[in-house]
Parts: structure tokens; sequence; C-alpha cells
């Protein structure tokens, strides 16, 4: 995940790059390191580069990193044609590769022929059958091809072997969502709190599950989870306070039989109320009508 | 007697020098040829599995108090459950693994080749430096030593009475045979197989052991209390509200 001090760093080269201001090769090493996903730009720059051959043999050996780059890039704008151009010229470099293999099979997958790049990666996984990369692209064309079920058993697959590899659990968490399996998508976020427990994306996730399955246990639970997520973001997750004053007044509704007075933290839901009230005045002031509103209807 | 000894400068120039000059080239001169031997190593399924085990694991004991009590429970008797438990290794296992560090042909070969580049250079240089430069006194050291090393660094000089802070080039070998580490961990960059010390002090402790990691994941599982502190986080979610808010 990129931090915010680094996604500030990228727009500004970008806007500096956009606005010809040079830099280019600087925005896309940091386009490389933070493996953020902006195509268009990397690939408008790296082709500038790349038809330059002053620019390109100023690179030096990083030119073929820059060849990897691009490739990727056309593949996602869907410019095919640059992107076998790209190949082609890795693949006169290195040809016994299996970096170059595995661009190969990403660009039978971008064509979509999905018999052949399978065929590709089954072949690449032969000679090397830990290769992460190749399981997590199986696992990609699954999904790609409508196959959920069977990108759901990859990833299982793959999580059997690596199990500490944290990206993974969050993709599988993000499909089970997708399919209202819960309680399973609750496990997998348990697994990326355990790895991480400081950052508050996944608290806030395993509180959205947990409410969404509900039951008063759960819904205590829920509220925990968003109160620490208010706790790592120092208040500022606006969904968080609107999950505080749900779940609140879900379990009042749940349990309004019976008498269980919420000793632990009475006055956290009157506090979250204020915050969002305190928030939208001022970001959205015209909204303010419709929140108090919405509050109002929930405490009863 | 410690009486000064007054020794040439040629000696600088003909032995100390050339001796330092040639051991940083034969160092270089291993770098590249072990880059160029060097195999690539598939990795065994087995091992990376357990690797990624015991990750996880430790995660599990690490951040435990931060869900819920059954999830917890229920991920610790998944790892150190009896019958197929990730972390339980049956006793007969456990004394495989130094036994499968030997029948395995190509580790063997790795370490073989890896004990070979370090030890044929190291055998020829000492040859070599024994036989042109020894007999004589080749440099003074600068602190007093006992009597105890004059067999180790004067074995060249058969005199007894030399003091035993004159020393003969074979002990100028060792010196930069240690020193020159440094030296090559900057002009080589981080990875250089001339870490002979390194190399020899791994040799003693025999490598990996995966099951006695497990063993140990396994016993710090099972200390491990569960304290769930989310509660804790809603008075301090209070807290922090109370603050933003006023």
């Amino acid at each position: 995940m990129v931090s915010k001090t680094e996604e500030t760093q990228l727009n500004r080269l970008e806007n500096q790059v956009d606005n010809g201001g040079g830099g280019a090769w600087e925005y896309l090493c940091l386009v490389r390191k933070l493996k953020a996903r902006r195509s268009e730009k990397v690939l408008k720059y790296g082709l500038s580069i790349l038809n330059d051959p002053e620019k390109r043999s100023a690179l030096g050996p990083e030119e073929w990193t820059l060849y990897e780059q691009v490739a990727i890039a056309a593949m996602d704008c869907q410019c095919l044609d640059v992107a076998k151009d790209c190949i082609k010229a890795l693949q006169k470099k290195f040809p016994e590769s299996k970096r170059v293999g595995r661009l190969n099979g990403m660009l039978l997958e971008a064509k979509g022929s999905w018999g052949e790049a399978e065929k590709a990666y089954s072949s690449l996984l032969e000679d090397n059958p830990l290769d992460q990369v190749i399981h997590k692209r199986r696992v990609a064309m699954a999904k790609a091809q409508g196959n959920i079920s069977g990108a759901i058993e990859s990833l299982n697959k793959y999580l059997e072997i690596f199990m500490a590899d944290h990206e993974a659990w969050r993709e599988l968490a993000d499909i089970y969502v997708s399919l209202q399996m819960y309680k399973q998508a609750a496990f997998c976020y348990e697994e990326l709190i355990l790895s991480q427990p400081t950052v508050p994306l996944y608290h806030l996730a395993y509180a959205d599950v947990l409410y969404t399955l509900g039951g008063l246990e759960n819904l205590h639970t829920a509220k925990k989870y968003y109160a620490s997520t208010i706790d790592l973001t120092g208040g500022k997750n606006t969904r968080a306070l609107f999950g505080i004053c749900l779940c609140t007044s879900a379990i009042a509704q749940v349990s309004k039989g019976r008498n269980k007075e919420d000793k632990e933290s009475p006055e956290l839901h009157s506090l979250a109320a204020t915050a969002l009230e305190k928030d939208y005045k001022q970001r959205a002031s015209d909204k303010l009508g419709l929140l108090t509103s919405a509050l109002r209807s929930l405490k009863t | 007697m410690a009486e000064d000894l007054v020794l040439d400068t040629a000696i600088r120039d003909w032995v100390l020098i050339p001796l330092s000059v040639v051991m940083v080239l034969i160092g270089v001169l291993r770098y590249f040829v072990s880059k160029l031997m060097r195999s690539f190593q598939v990795p065994d399924p087995k091992i990376v599995k357990e690797g990624q085990v015991i990750v996880r694991a430790r995660n599990l004991r690490a951040a435990a108090n931060f869900i819920p009590p059954k999830s917890f429970r229920s991920r610790r008797v998944y790892f150190s459950n009896e019958e197929n438990g990730l972390l339980f290794v049956p006793k007969g296992q456990a004394q495989n693994a130094q036994a499968q560090m030997f029948s395995d042909p190509n580790m063997a070969m790795d370490m073989m080749k890896k004990n070979l580049s370090m030890i044929i250079p190291q055998t020829l240089t000492f040859a070599w430096v024994n036989f042109f430069f020894s007999g004589f006194v080749a440099a003074k050291i600068p602190f007093p030593l006992t009597q105890r090393f004059r067999s180790m660094l004067q074995n060249g000089i058969d005199l007894s009475t030399v003091d035993v802070s004159y020393v003969s080039s074979r002990s100028w070998y060792f010196l930069n045979l240690f020193g020159l580490r440094g030296l090559f961990s900057l002009i080589l960059g981080e990875e250089n197989a001339t870490d002979d010390t390194q190399r020899m002090m791994q040799m003693s402790g025999f490598g990996f052991d995966p099951s006695k990691s497990l063993s140990a994941e396994k016993d710090g599982l099972d200390i491990v209390q569960h304290e769930w502190a989310l509660p804790k986080f809603e008075h301090r979610a209070e807290a922090v509200l109370k603050k933003l808010v006023n």
C-alpha cells in the first residue's frame, strides 16, 4: 500500500512531468517502486524515452527494466502492438529468461487467448514450481474469465504454501465479500489484522463484515473494531464514525427487551455523532441537514 | 633484549605492498569466478512452506491480542494440533535434517564448491608466501607481545633473541586475510564471496534446521495468553473523539 507522503510525491512528479518539466525517468522509477498503476502516463513517458535513441542509451542496463514496465503498461491500455515490440526487444536480449516468458504469457492473456496463456504459465511453472508471481497470474486469469470459484480454489492452494503473503489474503477477502461469503471473508481479514495490526483499513473492513453478518455478539465485536479504527486514524475516518452509530442503534434494536447497559463506552455513540456533525459542517455543510435527520432516526 | 632493529625500507617496497596487492587481486578474481560458477538453487517446496508457516505463526503470536478470543483459539488449535497441526513434528523426523543435508547431492556439491573456492586460493597464497617471503623480519608490530606468539609469528626467523614484535611476512599475510574483508565490501559491494571468516563460522553451525524452529514456535504459541485488547480500544476511541470534538 502506498503511504500518503509517497502518494503526494508521486502526484507532484506527475504534475511536473505533465507540464513539461522533465524528470520522467524519476517518475517512472517511483511508479515502479511503489507498484502504482498509472498505465497511461507510464506508457506515454516510457515510450517517449524509449523512442529517443539518445535517452535510451543514457539509461544503460536500466533500459530493459523500462522495456518491461512499458510492456506491462501497454497491455493495461490495450496497445498490444507496442507491448509486442517491447517484448520482442527483450526476447532478443534475454532469450532464455523466465521474466520474458512471463511477459509473453501476459500478452496472451491481454489478447484474450486464455488457453494458450494457461499453457504458457503451466510450462513456466514446471521449471520453477515455486514462482509466486506466476501462481498469482493464474488466479488473476481465472478471475478475469469470470471463473470465480476456480480463482478461489487456486488462491487457496497458493495460500496453503505461501501463507505469509498478505496481498493474497487481501485478494481472497475481496473475492469472498463479492460472493457474500462473509464468514470466510472474516477469517481472511483476521489473518490480515494478525500480520499488520496497525493498518486501520483491515480493522474497518473486518468491522464491516462483522456488522453485515449480524447477531448480537458480532455487532459488539464490530463496534469494538470500529472504535479501534477511530483510534488508529485519530477520529478522521468518517466510515468508522458512521459504523459506530449504526452499530449502537442495531445493538439497541436487537437487545430491546433485555436491559443490557453498555457499561464500556456510554458516550461513544453521542461523541461519534457530534464528530460527524462537525466534520460535515466543515466539509459538506449543505448535507448537514440530511445527516442530522439520519442520526436522529438512528437514535430512536 | 629490547634493541631497535632498523628495517630496510626495501622490505616495505618489495614485501608488504606487493603482498597486499596480490591478495586484493586474488580476492577480486575469486569474486568473479564465484559469480560465474554460481548455480541456481531450486528452493525446496517443503522448506519454503515451513518458512512461511513460521512467519504466520510468529504473526499470530505477536498480534494475538487483536483478534477475538474464539478465532485465536481456533488458530492455535490449527497450528499445534496433535494429529495434523502445522507446527507439530513427530520426534522421528527431527533428527533427519542433518542427515538430509549430507545425502542431498545438490547441497553437498554446492558446499564443496564453496569450500574449494575458499581453500584453494588460501593454500596457494600461503605456500607462495612461505616460499618467497620467509627467513627475514618483515615488520614490527607496534605493541609488545608475549613469548607465546613467537612460534606463530616468527616462523622463518631462527633467532630466539629477537623481540617478538618483529614478525615475519606470514603474519602480514594473516593480517591481510582478515583485514581486507572491509576493503572488499567497499570495492565489490555487499555480496562478495571473500567473506572467509563468516563462512568459517557458518561451517561450524550446520545450516537451517527447520524442525527445531517449528517446535520452538509451537512452544511459544502454547505459552501465549490471549488478552483481547479491543475493549480497551473503545475507551481510547472515546478519548480521541472527545479531544476532536472539544
